[in-house]
């Protein structure tokens, strides 16, 4: 049985991260393209999750662990960082990205999904990969 | 929501919104039928794939009647962009699950359901802010 990072719940998780890649670039599009200069810190952070999402979907996806691990990793250093910046000086994020107050307006799905997929990287390391 | 025209418009809106709380209920049906196949451990069966069309049908149809109209809206970037996007997530779910034949194929067609109905329901939420 293929037992690769990216099939059995892997499926699942680049699914996820399938979702939160096309939602993540769809709203840092539509920020940068129409009220960028109202928050550009905000709305680059927008667009540094977008890319972090889709480097991960596509990692995930080919079965590339070690990408994927590194990019996990900035993913969980992000949403920490901007989580903590968001909530202690709000006023340097008045413009929500999907990482402010962890990802709250997301279900705290996007706090919730890097642990998920480090704890998925490290059950299937040493595994056949595809 | 008076308009100068007020009856065509008035009825769109109302059809529109109609027909968006099907397509919300159908998707989000599918979602729950998918969750108890992959939690019964069952692969993806016929059901979830008519379900799957059904739902994709309706999304096109939805878009077909929002598209020619979204210069009526106020977020006119994301109405367009969350229209296309619900049309683009059943395919994409169904060719990235089709391939898992155990329970984590239906656990992908979940994700994307409820995905689609979130995003109709964002729709709703737009179209009837305009």
């Amino acid at each position: 049985m293929r037992t690769g990072v990216n099939s059995g719940p892997g499926r699942l998780l680049v699914a996820v991260y399938g979702v939160f890649a096309l939602a993540a670039s769809a709203r840092a599009g539509v920020q940068i393209a129409t009220r960028f200069s109202e928050a550009p810190l905000a709305y680059a952070l927008s667009a540094f999750a977008a890319v972090v999402y889709i480097v991960l979907t596509v990692a995930l996806a080919r079965g590339n662990a070690r990408l994927a691990l590194v990019a996990c990793l900035i993913e969980l250093a992000g949403v920490l960082v901007v989580g903590t910046l968001s909530v202690v000086d709000a006023q340097a994020f008045p413009h929500a990205t999907v990482w402010s107050g962890y990802g709250s307006g997301y279900l705290f799905i996007p706090l919730v999904l890097p642990i998920v997929g480090l704890v998925w990287l490290f059950r299937t390391r040493g595994r056949g990969q595809v | 929501m008076e308009h100068g025209l007020t009856w065509p418009t008035g009825t769109l809106l109302g059809m529109f919104s109609a027909f968006s709380g099907w397509v919300i209920g159908a998707a989000l049906l599918l979602a729950v039928v998918s969750l108890v196949t992959a939690i019964r451990n069952r692969p993806m069966g016929v059901v979830i794939l008519a379900g799957l069309v059904l739902v994709e049908v309706a999304l096109v149809v939805q878009a077909a009647i929002a598209l020619p109209r979204a210069g009526e809206v106020t977020e006119q970037a994301t109405f367009v962009g969350y229209l296309l996007g619900t049309i683009v997530i059943p395919p994409a779910a169904l060719w990235w699950g089709r391939a898992e034949r155990t329970r984590w194929g239906p656990a992908v067609i979940a994700v994307g359901a409820f995905t689609a109905g979130v995003m109709t329901g964002r729709l709703l939420q737009i179209w009837n802010m305009a």
